[in-house]
């Protein structure tokens, strides 16, 4: 009880002294004192942070400051690339071949697209898409050089009128004009030129092409490719100042684009078209070269094939269209089509021999109409059943007698057959300035122990004789070949590059001949004489040559070498397949005229029958042609 | 003392005292809102409508201040619990009747829209030093929770409006407030470590966009075109700016829009963008000096209600500049503070200078008991 009054009195106490506040009145003192303690603390704590944001904001701002100016000026300054216009594409006589046209194209830019699917949908709502096409803008999207999307190219003013009408559904839609690739004659320079289309990543990999800022096309055949770097020229740029919006506030510093500097090739445009019509509903080829320099005045394959199609990005459809065409159109034979062949090989057989003593120009064979071999079962043919009799070398090419080369290489042996083959440029690039070349292919013993790890038989020997089995070649390979003949073992690369005029000063830059890769071979003069002559006998000696029924163009006289090359097919075996695919490629390699030659005329013809039926007229056209014309083919040769 | 010798030797002391005055803390001020002015005409790019609007609230701002420090802090204290049951019923009617863009922050009483929140910034110190005023010092502890209550009611409601970043600023007034009244090192551990318990609390109650905020905080990088975007760039402002900024109207970030609003919670960007951290210092100076000068006259005060208000006050002014200033340089999370006398808006404006309206009061109807 006690202690219990006792603690309700105490209690009581201080409730009086709370409601007075009698312990504050006696420690006003003490109060202040202690506020000002926590004050000091408060103050110090103060300071300190004070201090640690301004160490903070020194890191920022003054270390730091070149990392965030630079950061501050690309959140601003966007470089736009300005594309250079490019080079145009003459013919030696200065007539237009590719040039830039203006169109309109239907884009979108692509900061404006916020929602891929759902721009697909209103795209396709204002314009029918096909499934090819939509494929072509998601790519477009991944594509990470292109700014905008383009949904339709060369848009014509009546089809965006039309379009006009449902703007409102995709309002960012504007056309844009761009310059575009054109070649005036798509068909009959295709191998020439090549084409141009949207910069790849394979593009960008490549280490032949300079990848410039901005650049949005490229060439990716032929002179296009080839001489990229001179007809790109440089892009310029501007420099523009952006809000965070993308808007463009002021331009602050432009440099003009240098336009690509023009290109004149040694094709004569004319004679490209004379010959390609020549080649019409035949595959094959034919190149005409000026043996003394190194010039293609013409330089077919055959079909040729749309390249403006490609300047535009070409549809899916044309493209399967185009790949899958029997008549194989992409295919740049002249460089990639590689046939054995077959009897043009034996002038060359016949140098070989010559320069190694094997024979001499009084070395005589008979001819039997077949050649029996040691350990061979089956003879080896020759073309004509009851044989040539006895045949010199030069009797030999005229009348293009198998047995006597047979005996010949026999003779040499494949060794030094390969050996020499290489000096005259088979086998090996001729670096003419295209990509992609093919080499063909001279069979030897190791090449056939590698590749079919078997020993070399004899009996090939006498295959690769008379240009068949496994040898193969190009077309213009045979052209540098037969050049070496026409100008008596003088040879120069064969190219399509005239001259270049530079775009700022119009200075013309000139093909220089140093850039001959080619080792001329070191054939002996006397020997190319014989073969010189066996070849004038080819197309001259009445009766007696093989292209000696061709009709004589004046005064001209041609010197050449027919070549029928036997095709093995697996159809031909069954049977089955149609008539002209077991048909035998012709050949004709010539030059003219005679005493001073001035062109080397190559002519395959694939499938096309007989060398001296199919290939060689078409070879004399090509000569009377040029001769008739030469003036103007020849004129601005300077 | 001292100080009143010197106050006698400086030129306008008259006028200061006569008007009830601190005329260091009111240089200091008007500085700053110079800087503030021009940052806003320069970063607007040269919008003098804004300039003027601000001048006004400015304007509007001194005559506040200058009337409240005429008024006795006797009677700052008698008015105390009045206006802050009038502003915690003004936050109710908010809740119900509040407009606002994203968040229901505005009153609008048809001649005037403002924020009830702006004004619980100066009336929650205000009140708890009211609270304390009679109370023995350090508090009991059942004083601290009835402090406790009257920090987190009009804070809880805020939250609710949802403004968490002035909730957060009152909270800490209030806690400014309580630990200057004195508290023993037990109860403040204790009161820590219950804030620390309470932050899932406080997660689950926060919307997404703040949620989002408080992670891009901890990992900018995350999402730099996001949330994240705001502060990598006004880092990069601030940055660019180097040791002596790009000059005024050169400020590339803040103008060409890089920065946003860099009139308003991200003043102190566009301002370091242009003037530098040769600015910055000056402007850094200038809150360090006004908090001082702040804790100053509460330590010499004469009760503990002056010293509880003028030090809570003083306090809470360089806490918004902290936690302003602490958002742009990545210090704490994007939480919608202005920075003091710099950023535009009217409301903060008007309650900064009644804040120290009633520092000066404080400050210049001391009795002079002191030596």
């Amino acid at each position: 009880m006690k202690t219990k009054a006792r603690k309700d009195s105490i209690r009581k106490r201080r409730k009086i002294e709370e409601k007075y506040s009698w312990d504050r009145m006696n420690d006003a003192e003490e109060e202040r004192k202690s506020h000002s303690n926590r004050a000091i603390i408060a103050t110090l704590v103060v300071i300190g942070i004070f201090f640690t944001y301004m160490v903070k904001l020194y890191e920022v701002q003054v270390s730091s400051y070149e990392y965030y100016s630079t950061k501050s000026d690309s959140n601003r300054i966007k470089i736009r690339p300005v594309p250079a216009a490019r080079g145009k594409i003459f013919d030696r006589n200065g007539k237009v071949i590719a040039k830039n046209i203006s169109t309109f194209d239907l884009i979108v830019k692509k900061e404006l697209i916020k929602n891929k699917e759902e721009f697909l949908e209103k795209a396709s709502r204002i314009i029918k898409l096909d499934s090819n096409q939509k494929k072509n803008i998601i790519n477009q999207f991944k594509n990470r050089r292109l700014k905008d999307i383009t949904l339709l190219e060369d848009v014509t003013m009546d089809e965006y009128s039309k379009i006009s009408v449902d703007k409102h559904i995709l309002p960012e839609i504007e056309l844009s004009v761009k310059s575009r690739r054109s070649y005036t004659h798509p068909y009959v320079t295709a191998h020439v030129l090549g084409y141009i289309g949207k910069v790849s990543d394979s593009d960008i990999e490549s280490e032949v092409v300079k990848i410039q800022e901005g650049m949005v096309e490229i060439g990716k055949l032929g002179i296009e490719r080839f001489y990229q770097n001179i007809l790109a020229g440089e892009s310029g740029f501007e420099k523009l100042e952006t809000d965070a919006f993308g808007e463009v506030i002021r331009t602050l510093e432009t440099k003009e684009p240098r336009r690509g500097d023009d290109i004149y090739l040694t094709i004569d445009l004319n004679l490209q078209k004379f010959v390609y019509k020549k080649m019409k509903n035949k595959e094959g080829s034919v190149i005409v070269m000026n043996p003394n320099n190194g010039e293609i005045l013409a330089f077919v394959s055959a079909p040729g094939y749309n390249i403006n199609l490609f300047t535009k990005s070409i549809s899916n459809k044309d493209y399967n269209k185009l790949l899958q065409d029997k008549r194989k159109p992409m295919i740049n034979r002249a460089i990639n089509g590689q046939y054995p062949p077959a009897s043009t090989i034996k002038p060359f057989i016949g140098l070989i021999a010559l320069d190694e003593g094997i024979i001499n120009s009084k070395k005589f064979v008979s001819c039997s109409g077949a050649y029996k071999l040691a350990n061979h079962k089956r003879p080896f043919k020759c073309w004509k059943k009851e044989g040539h009799g006895p045949a010199d070398l030069s009797y030999a090419i005229t009348q293009s007698c198998d047995v006597f080369f047979y005996r010949v290489s026999e003779l040499i042996g494949i060794d030094i057959i390969s050996e020499n083959l290489y000096k005259y440029g088979f086998g090996q690039k001729t670096y003419i300035d295209l990509y992609n070349e093919s080499i063909g292919l001279i069979p030897d013993r190791a090449w056939k122990r590698k590749k079919l790890q078997q020993p070399w038989y004899p009996g090939e020997t006498l295959n690769v004789g008379i240009g068949q089995g496994y040898f193969l070649s190009t077309p213009i390979q045979l052209t540098l070949a037969t050049a070496s003949i026409a100008t008596a073992g003088q040879t120069y690369t064969p190219h399509l590059f005239l001259r270049s005029q530079d775009s700022k000063t119009g200075d013309f830059i000139n093909y220089e001949a140093e850039d001959n890769k080619f080792i001329t071979p070191n054939v002996d003069h006397d020997s190319l004489d014989i073969v010189h002559h066996a070849m004038w006998r080819v197309s001259n000696e009445r009766g007696v040559g093989t292209a000696s029924r061709l009709k004589k163009i004046g005064n001209i006289e041609i010197a050449g070498k027919t070549g029928t090359a036997q095709v093995y097919s697996q159809d031909a075996e069954k049977g089955q397949s149609s008539k002209k695919i077991l048909q035998d490629h012709a050949l004709f390699i010539s030059y003219a005229p005679f005493e001073n030659p001035e062109i080397v005329v190559t002519v395959i013809v694939e499938h096309g029958g007989g060398g001296s039926s199919t290939a060689a007229p078409i070879a004399r056209d090509t000569i009377e042609y040029y001769m008739e014309n030469k003036k103007t083919v020849v004129s601005n040769n300077e | 003392m001292s100080e009143y010798i010197r106050d006698g030797v400086k030129p306008f002391s008259g006028l200061s005292s006569l008007l009830h005055i601190d005329a260091k803390l009111f240089i200091a001020i008007i500085i700053i809102t110079i800087f503030g002015l021009t940052t806003i005409y320069s970063s607007s790019g040269g919008d003098l409508s804004l300039v003027i609007k601000q001048f006004t609230r400015v304007t509007i701002g001194i005559v506040t201040m200058i009337f409240i420090a005429q008024v006795h802090p006797d009677n700052l204290k008698l008015f105390a619990p009045i206006l802050f049951f009038f502003t915690l019923a003004l936050l109710i009617l908010v809740l119900f009747f509040g407009v606002g863009n994203t968040a229901d922050r505005w009153l609008d009483l048809y001649f005037i829209r403002f924020q009830p929140s702006e004004l619980m910034k100066i009336f929650v110190p205000l009140m708890v030093a009211y609270y304390y005023s009679d109370k023995p010092l350090p508090p009991r502890t059942k004083y601290i929770f009835v402090t406790i209550i009257i920090v987190l009611t009009p804070v809880l409601m805020i939250i609710k409006q949802p403004d968490l970043g002035t909730a957060l600023l009152i909270g800490m007034s209030g806690a400014i407030a309580i630990l200057l009244a004195g508290i023993s090192l037990k109860f403040f551990i204790g009161s820590t470590v219950g804030g620390f318990l309470l932050i899932p609390v406080l997660w689950m109650n926060m919307r997404d966009y703040q949620k989002e905020r408080v992670l891009t905080f901890f990992n900018p990088e995350s999402d730099p075109m996001g949330s994240g975007y705001h502060l990598m760039q006004s880092k990069i402002a601030l940055g660019s700016g180097g040791f002596f900024g790009k000059g005024l109207f050169n400020g590339t970030q803040s103008k060409l829009g890089f920065v946003p609003e860099h009139s308003t919670d991200f003043i102190f960007t566009a301002f370091g963008e242009e003037f530098g951290f040769l600015g910055v210092i000056l402007l850094m100076t200038l809150y360090l000096f006004i908090a001082l000068r702040g804790l100053s006259i509460s330590v010499k005060a004469t009760d503990n209600f002056g010293r509880i208000l003028s030090g809570t006050l003083s306090l809470t002014i360089f806490l918004y500049v902290l936690v302003n200033v602490g958002m742009v340089i990545g210090f704490l999370p994007v939480v919608g503070a202005p920075l003091p006398f710099m950023s535009y808006g009217g409301t903060s404006m008007v309650t900064l200078f009644a804040t120290f309206g009633m520092i000066m009061s404080i400050k210049s109807h001391q009795r002079i008991l002191r030596k």
